[in-house]
């Protein structure tokens, strides 16, 4: 294998500017060119992509091990794993994680159920007139949370809010929602379902339309009711739509922050304050080291249950 | 077949549940603060465009529309281009490193922005770059190509060889062959691509909100969210606000419904 020689940088420029280049034919190699071909057409992007995220990545682990204010390099200094044992002694830290797994049923599993039941049902009848309905479920996924959060947020105001002044017609006494202390975390909990049973809806029903009808049939030819036909020929066939979906749902619980901020900013107190609003929190008080460590304990767990729910429903692929 | 009707029904109620929330706000945003209290599935008595003009003025979102406009340009565009590049640097050439690279570039997609984003603070603080659209465009080209780079690759595998090797006896360059017969080839995807890295871009809420803190800079999401903060009480405003947000988006989003579902639920494990 020859090995790739570093071309001279104004060939680059002129190579890649002019495109006009001609060179005889060779077929040894995967494409005609020379060898630093390749590389040329990767550098930018690779450039681009070093500087403005693999740099800091590694700096938020080098930050992780620092004590630094933010303000000037000279008052750094070297942490060790300090930052990384404070929070995980930390109260404060902990809380922020449990709100996060109390979004957990909320975000995974509440849309699941509510995108699977209908998905399954709509296959079961093969109904028409489903792109319609598929566009409007759907619609509420590609919102930024923020917009989410805010009009949410005024949908449950307690004094003007359509929800509450619809529950005190009808002669109930509602609670605050995202005001309330109990109530805060369940409720972000649901706006976080409500925008997300229709991504997982769209992505059981695509799933289900490519199980093959031979299934099916063979199926219904043993006798099969809809219960069992639905457990033993459906469900097993969305392993790898399961896997998506789960992993998904369990990402946006994790990293829970655009729809957090619109709607309770971690409030009352600190009632609903996740993770990522938690290292925000911290990194605005200037205490850079401690929150690159939370961004490091935020990422790794978040790849490492991610991992788990594809392992364990993405293995046939 | 009642059996059927209670089916659509059931659809419809979960179709309604989640466009309710973006047709009140739509009529709220026609209408004045008392009418609201009164009938909230109402329709407004006089359409209070005013309301739009006091967000587009006096809440500036048109500079957070169009910084918002520029961004998504300024990072769609060249991440298209990039990504066009590296996907066909791995499809079409054998070379030494190369799924070291490949490896390398994907590792962005399990990387999420809060890992990155408080040195990118300082990173664009060193490079004078706060308080400035590019902060906003150049970590989002880079966040891009990880997904960009694998859906390329994937497009161009599938153009059969041939094709490319008739452009290349014919004394096309790589280069030309590129542009002039495998990116055209790919338009369907290259279309896809698109249309999400516009919806990741205009979305993106994080990065904007720590990097830029002049208010001249900033997009629509936290323009959104600085605006609630001080319209808290005029409810038509702020659905005025939060229209102008989500109309472009949903009337992108059912243009190209098929392409964006089919990319969003295949490429849902991006970060």
């Amino acid at each position: 294998m020859r090995s790739p020689s570093a071309p001279e940088p104004s060939a680059i420029g002129s190579d890649l500017a002019l495109g006009v280049r001609s060179e005889p034919v060779t077929r040894r190699r995967g494409l005609a060119g020379s060898a630093w071909e390749p590389y040329l057409y990767l550098l930018p992007a690779l450039l681009i992509f070093t500087l403005f995220v693999a740099v800091p990545v590694v700096g938020t682990v080098g930050l992780s091990l620092a004590h630094w204010d933010g303000i000037a390099w000279s008052s750094a200094s070297f942490a060790g794993w300090h930052n990384y044992t404070r929070a995980l002694t930390e109260g404060e830290f902990w809380r922020s994680i449990w709100h996060n797994i109390q979004l957990v049923p909320f975000f995974v599993i509440l849309p699941a159920i509510l995108g699977l039941i209908p998905a399954a049902i709509v296959h079961q009848v093969r109904l028409k007139g489903t792109p319609v309905f598929r566009a409007g479920l759907f619609l509420p996924y590609i919102m930024p949370g923020v917009l989410i959060g805010v009009v949410w947020r005024w949908l449950l105001n307690p004094v003007f809010g359509l929800i509450n002044s619809s529950l005190k017609k009808l002669g109930f006494q509602p609670p605050t929602w995202l005001g309330d202390f109990t109530w805060a975390l369940p409720t972000v909990g649901l706006i976080g379902a409500w925008a997300a049973y229709g991504f997982c809806f769209v992505v059981f029903l695509a799933g289900m339309q490519k199980i093959s009808q031979d299934l099916y049939e063979a199926a219904r030819l043993d006798g099969a009711n809809t219960w069992q036909e639905f457990f033993a020929v459906t469900l097993p066939g969305l392993r790898r739509e399961m896997a998506v979906v789960l992993s998904v749902n369990l990402i946006n619980a994790l990293r829970a922050f655009d729809v957090i901020k619109a709607t309770t900013d971690g409030g009352p107190g600190k009632q609903t304050e996740v993770v990522a609003l938690y290292m925000i929190n911290v990194f605005e008080a200037r205490q850079v080291g401690y929150g690159a460590a939370i961004a490091v304990l935020l990422a790794v767990t978040t790849l490492a249950l991610s991992l788990l729910v594809l392992r364990l429903f993405g293995e046939r692929e | 077949m009642i059996k059927r009707s209670l089916i659509y029904l059931l659809l419809a109620i979960g179709v309604v549940i989640a466009v309710a929330p973006f047709v009140v706000t739509i009529l709220s945003s026609l209408k004045t603060s008392i009418e609201l209290v009164t009938g909230v599935f109402a329709l407004p008595k006089d359409a209070q465009w005013q309301n739009y003009r006091t967000a587009w003025v006096d809440g500036h979102f048109d500079r957070l529309f169009l910084n918002s406009l520029v961004v998504a340009i300024g990072v769609v565009v060249p991440s298209i281009f990039l990504s066009a590049m590296t996907g066909y640097a791995f499809a079409r050439f054998r070379f030494r490193g190369s799924n070291a690279l490949f490896a390398y570039l994907l590792f962005g997609l399990i990387v999420p922005l809060q890992a990155l984003v408080i040195p990118l603070f300082y990173l664009m603080r060193s490079l004078h770059l706060l308080d400035s659209l590019w902060a906003l465009i150049l970590p989002q080209i880079g966040l891009s190509l990880s997904f960009g780079t694998l859906l390329m690759r994937e497009a161009f595998r599938t153009i059969p060889r041939e094709i490319v090797e008739a452009s290349i006896v014919d004394g096309a360059s790589s280069w030309k062959t590129l542009w002039g017969i495998m990116f055209p080839l790919s338009r369907p995807i290259v279309g896809t691509l698109a249309l999400m890295f516009f919806i990741w871009t205009w979305n993106e809420f994080l990065l904007p909100l720590i990097v830029n803190i002049d208010p001249k800079y900033q997009t629509l999401p936290v323009g959104l969210l600085y605006f609630q903060q001080r319209w808290t009480s005029n409810v038509p405003v702020i659905a005025a606000g939060s229209t102008i947000i989500f109309l472009p988006l949903t009337i992108v989003f059912l243009l190209f419904q098929r392409q964006l579902i089919r990319g969003i639920t295949s490429g849902a494990v991006k970060g």
